[in-house]
């Protein structure tokens, strides 16, 4: 476990998201959230940065979709290591690497923002 | 399985292909004992798979001469993801025909289904999403604390919410019955998910979501709540639904989810990049316009209110850019050629669209 560790301390970023669209609209909930690799737990950072391989987020080219109706919009930026990108991706997300991550960005973004 | 004792040896003697030509042709009396046995043999999935949709040529010429029209009925899968964000889930948990999972979410998008499935068929005799017996799908439990619902266009999707702003989605029927309706918009007018078109089409998804919800209830355009989404929102929000359709802007004003933005005039039309244009924001004003309509005709707002907005949905002249005032215009044409042009019902509707500002 201590070598994971030490290797999970050296993953550094953030990761962000901004969601647009959805059943309603929102207006406290339309802004980017962001959470920084710092706020994250070991296994967090270790995830984010294993999705976002298999997802190749950063080398992927983006689907070229539109919104379907209430379906939401995510703009999703990752910097990991110095790499940083941001893409824009449409439900529903068909690549299955990339939906769990976006799920993922979402749910560790929300958690770590400032709640209720 | 044949367990128990018939009153006819049809059900178990004969297959379902052949029970389906009695039902097709046989004398009144043998063609309801063999749909009877179709209807409780386990291969009715099947069999209801095989017939649902068009019915062409021949037989659909034969039935017609002979008014004898059987009436569709919906063919419904639920599938559950599990928390994982794939839609169609993995795992079928009800098909149509089964009882209760005792899966709440589940057995609500069923249901809810089912009932919107009714709302077409028996006020417009539309058959499905596309008219011609589409089976209708739905997944549930998709993704964690995932708050939203959407049509993909083959399925509905559903999330359980966060718990904590908001709950499962398939809670309200309204909801279910606004997602399918998005399907039919997209089979039928194809209004463009933007800007005005946009908004138009979620507001047709609001006003066939409210219809269905106040035909089930048996609730008359004067009883109905008018809410979507009643009960969607935890307790801990300041709000009682996501809209409004009475009076837009009122649903909720929270701390965390802001105020509801949505107009109830033209005057304060929002302009804006968000929300594909502001969608969900400006249906305010046409889901107005539904509601006064509904509400000066008076009674079942699913019968001459629903009547003119659904024609006017399947009108050729609204296209994938129609906006309020087109669609104005559609209405007020289709509830002439309906009721009479100086009607109560058509003088409604006008009133109705420039009450809100729209002509």
């Amino acid at each position: 476990m201590q070598t994971g560790k030490a290797s999970d301390e050296t993953v550094t970023g953030e990761a962000r998201v901004r969601i647009e669209g959805g059943l309603a609209h929102f207006p406290g909930l339309a802004k980017e959230q962001t959470v920084s690799f710092h706020d994250l737990a070991s296994p967090e950072r270790r995830e984010l940065a294993t999705l976002a391989d298999k997802a190749d987020f950063f080398d992927c080219t983006p689907a070229n979709e539109t919104a379907r109706p209430d379906a939401r919009t995510y703009t999703v930026g990752l910097t990991i290591d110095g790499r940083s990108r941001e893409i824009r991706v449409a439900e529903p997300i068909r690549d299955p690497a990339m939906a769990k991550l976006v799920s993922v960005v979402r749910r560790l973004s929300k958690q770590h923002s400032v709640g209720r | 399985m044949c367990t128990s004792i018939h009153r006819h040896s049809l059900h178990c003697i004969l297959p379902p292909y052949i029970l389906s030509q009695i039902a097709e042709n046989g004398s009144p009396e043998m063609r309801a004992m063999a749909i009877r046995s179709l209807l409780v043999d386990p291969t009715i999935r099947i069999v209801r798979a095989s017939t649902a949709g068009p019915v062409a040529g021949e037989i659909a010429r034969r039935r017609a001469a002979a008014g004898n029209i059987l009436a569709p009925s919906p063919l419904r899968t639920i599938r559950d993801a599990g928390g994982e964000p794939e839609a169609p889930g993995a795992t079928v948990v009800r098909r149509e025909g089964d009882g209760p999972t005792g899966d709440v979410a589940a057995d609500e998008a069923y249901d809810g289904l089912g009932a919107t499935f009714a709302l077409f068929w028996e006020a417009y005799r539309r058959n499905s999403i596309d008219d011609a017996g589409l089976p209708l799908d739905a997944t549930v439990h998709y993704d964690q604390d995932y708050d939203n619902a959407f049509w993909d266009g083959t399925q509905m999707v559903f999330g359980d919410g966060d718990g904590e702003l908001f709950n499962r989605f398939t809670i309200s029927l309204d909801v279910i019955g606004h997602e399918l309706t998005h399907g039919v918009t997209e089979k039928e007018a194809g209004l463009a998910y933007f800007n005005q078109s946009g908004a138009l089409n979620e507001s047709i998804s609001d006003v066939f979501g409210s219809l269905v919800k106040q035909r089930l209830l048996g609730q008359t355009a004067e009883e109905a709540d008018w809410l979507i989404g009643a009960g969607l929102l935890t307790p801990k929000v300041n709000g009682s639904a996501l809209r409004s359709m009475k009076a837009p802007g009122t649903a909720y004003d929270d701390p965390v989810l802001g105020k509801d933005p949505q107009p109830g005039h033209m005057d304060d039309f929002i302009r804006t990049n968000q929300d594909n244009g502001g969608v969900h924001v400006n249906s305010g004003i046409p889901n107005r316009a539904f509601y006064l309509a509904a509400t000066t005709i008076g009674g079942n707002s699913w019968e001459r209110a629903g009547q003119i907005w659904y024609n006017a949905l399947l009108d050729p002249n609204t296209r994938a850019n129609t906006d309020f005032a087109g669609f104005a215009r559609v209405t007020i044409d289709v509830a002439g050629r309906l009721y009479g042009s100086g009607s109560a019902e058509a003088t409604a509707v006008t009133e109705a669209w420039s009450a809100v500002g729209v002509i």
